[in-house]
């Protein structure tokens, strides 16, 4: 195939992998971040201790985060229809883009609030601030560097997820790597569409980075 | 409230209150942690007087922390009362005990100050949580940075400070809300002699500028003995004595207060049949001078400080006994 017509499949595959990742990424980021916070809290010895809660909440994480991803589209295709009223597109690959992420962020956001020290929130506490105070203005904000880090890695990670659900027809890089490359033996299409994900990944590494060292006075 | 259990006759005399509501009172106060056996603090009963500045002293693991973290509301007593200016901290509601933290200021070891913000929004944090709109909390802080002699470091991180320096930011943060009473634990530990004795002085400047209750937690004499008015000394969660610093430390009841003065026990060579002894004295003037000389005494160490002058003599063993009376007279003269 000539460069004119890998051009456009290149910048329709791309955009519908924006389409896919984007959106997925901005909701596992509120939902994940919850999720998180609610484990850090509930931790023995956090502010809202709670062991049972704390197992349950740390059992659904970590089994959202062993279930394959391939699998786990498979088995969310009747809820995805029930959301999007379809299961093919790039809308419908939200769905269980954005479920994937979910566990994946509330484990890496739960990580990144239990590096904040304690005498940090002890001195908080001692302030009179309340749970939701600590929250707000002492736990996330302190965490901030790592949790720009948190979201880059699962941005990274749903460019990949993202290429398997093209199988579904989501579309995307991934998609057009497999319909080219892979069952037409276009190797142009294969390497060029490597190469988009390759600057794709680097280029939002290499943002999250950048913008994680700004945010960070330590 | 126990009526018993305030009456003035069952609080050591030493302590009374010099007005009519101590600002803090314990009343055979226990605290265990949770899955501990020995309790971390037990049947303490201490009256810290209103305005001044008493020194918590004991060795490691005496329940000093635990004491401060009674006052400022992180624990709260198994047992026995605390009463904060007359109000028993065990019964406040969680909306009472947050006002009444808001109102205490708490200066720590380890600073304490986060990270990504600066020293201007460090101090301002304790306002922002009490709704102060941003200008106004900004102008307190940048005059609380100039109190504590930072002033031109508002912009800076903690990274970017020195340890003294962020101990700085840590009292103007405890000042923040204006509070009348300033806890500090351990607050020169981490800092070199001379940073520490900067961070004392201002400690009692403050204190006296805005006639402020301040209780300083240490393991250290010197800071007792440089900062303080009061002192209570606590031994493996008990109290074992307390009063006024000058007197207490003039004459020591208690085995473990003299081991605390004896911890920086000076190098010295002693002559045959000479001990040595510890004394704080109001002067060396030359007639207490005259007065040691009477009784043999070499002074091996005087250091001068706003107690007194500290001071550590080799005796004649014969003569030990006598120090007492010299102490007394030196002391009244
Ligand atoms: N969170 C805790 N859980 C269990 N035990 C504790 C806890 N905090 C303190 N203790 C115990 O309570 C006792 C008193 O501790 P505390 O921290 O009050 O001592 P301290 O006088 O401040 O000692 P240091 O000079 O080492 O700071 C110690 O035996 C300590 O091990
Ligand atoms: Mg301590």
């Amino acid at each position: 195939m000539s460069w004119a017509e890998i051009w456009p499949l290149l910048w329709q595959a791309t955009l519908e992998t924006f389409q896919m990742v984007l959106p997925a990424a901005l909701m596992a980021e509120v939902l994940g971040l919850a999720l998180g916070v609610l484990l850090t809290l509930t931790r023995p010895g956090g502010l809202l201790a709670n062991r049972p809660v704390n197992r349950v909440l740390d059992a659904i994480v970590n089994i959202g985060r062993s279930l394959p991803f391939i699998i786990l589209l498979v088995l969310l295709i009747p809820f995805t229809r029930l959301i999007t009223g379809t299961s093919i597109g790039s809308t419908a690959a939200t769905v269980p883009l954005t479920i994937a992420a979910i566990p994946f962020v509330a484990r890496l956001v739960d990580g990144a609030l239990y590096s904040v020290p304690g005498g940090v929130i002890e001195a908080a506490r001692a302030m009179g601030a309340s749970t939701g105070q600590i929250v707000s203005k002492v736990l996330l904000p302190e965490a901030r560097p790592a949790l720009i880090q948190s979201f880059t890695v699962m941005l990274v990670n749903l460019i990949g997820y993202s290429a398997m659900a093209g199988a579904i027809g989501g579309g995307g890089l991934g998609d057009l790597a497999i319909r080219y490359g892979h069952q037409r033996f276009e190797t142009d299409v294969m390497i060029a569409t490597v190469l988009v994900l390759l600057l794709l990944v680097q280029g939002v590494q290499w943002l999250g980075d950048w913008a994680a060292s700004r945010a960070d006075h330590r | 409230m126990s009526d018993i259990a305030l009456s003035p006759s069952t609080l050591p005399p030493s302590a009374l209150p010099t007005s009519a509501v101590p600002a803090l009172q314990f009343i055979d106060v226990r605290k265990t942690y949770p899955g501990q056996a020995q309790p971390a603090l037990r049947d303490l009963t201490l009256i810290v007087p209103r305005g001044s500045r008493t020194g918590i002293i004991g060795r490691s693991g005496a329940g000093k922390s635990t004491l401060v973290r009674l006052i400022s509301g992180l624990e709260t007593p198994d047992a026995g009362q605390l009463l904060i200016a007359g109000q028993d901290a065990g019964q406040l509601s969680s909306k009472a005990r947050r006002e009444r933290q808001s109102h205490t200021g708490l200066v720590f070891q380890h600073f304490n100050l986060l990270a990504q913000r600066t020293a201007l929004g460090n101090v301002t944090l304790p306002l922002e949580l009490l709704g102060v709109p941003r200008e106004r909390r900004e102008a307190r802080a940048r005059e609380l940075l100039a109190q504590v002699g930072l002033g031109d470091f508002a912009g800076r991180y903690p990274a970017q400070l020195s340890g003294g320096q962020k101990q700085r930011v840590g009292i103007a943060r405890a000042l923040a809300t204006d509070p009348d009473l300033l806890l500090a634990d351990e607050a020169t530990s981490a800092l070199d002699p001379e940073t520490s004795a900067g961070i004392l002085e201002l400690l009692t400047q403050l204190q006296r500028e805005r006639d402020l209750t301040l209780v300083i937690v240490t393991h250290q004499m010197e800071v007792v003995r440089a900062a303080t008015t009061h002192v209570a000394v606590l031994d493996a969660g008990q109290l074992v004595e307390s009063g006024e610093t000058r007197a207490l430390l003039g004459h020591p009841g208690h085995e473990v207060t003299r081991a605390l003065l004896d911890a920086h026990r000076p190098e010295v060579q002693l002559a045959p049949g000479e001990v040595l002894r510890h004394v704080n004295l109001k002067d060396l003037s030359s007639q207490t001078l005259a007065a040691l000389a009477g009784l043999g005494a070499r002074i091996v160490l005087a250091e001068a400080h706003p107690q007194g002058v500290d001071t550590w003599l080799a005796l004649p063993e014969a003569q030990a006994g006598l120090l007492a009376a010299l102490n007394l007279q030196a002391v009244g003269a």
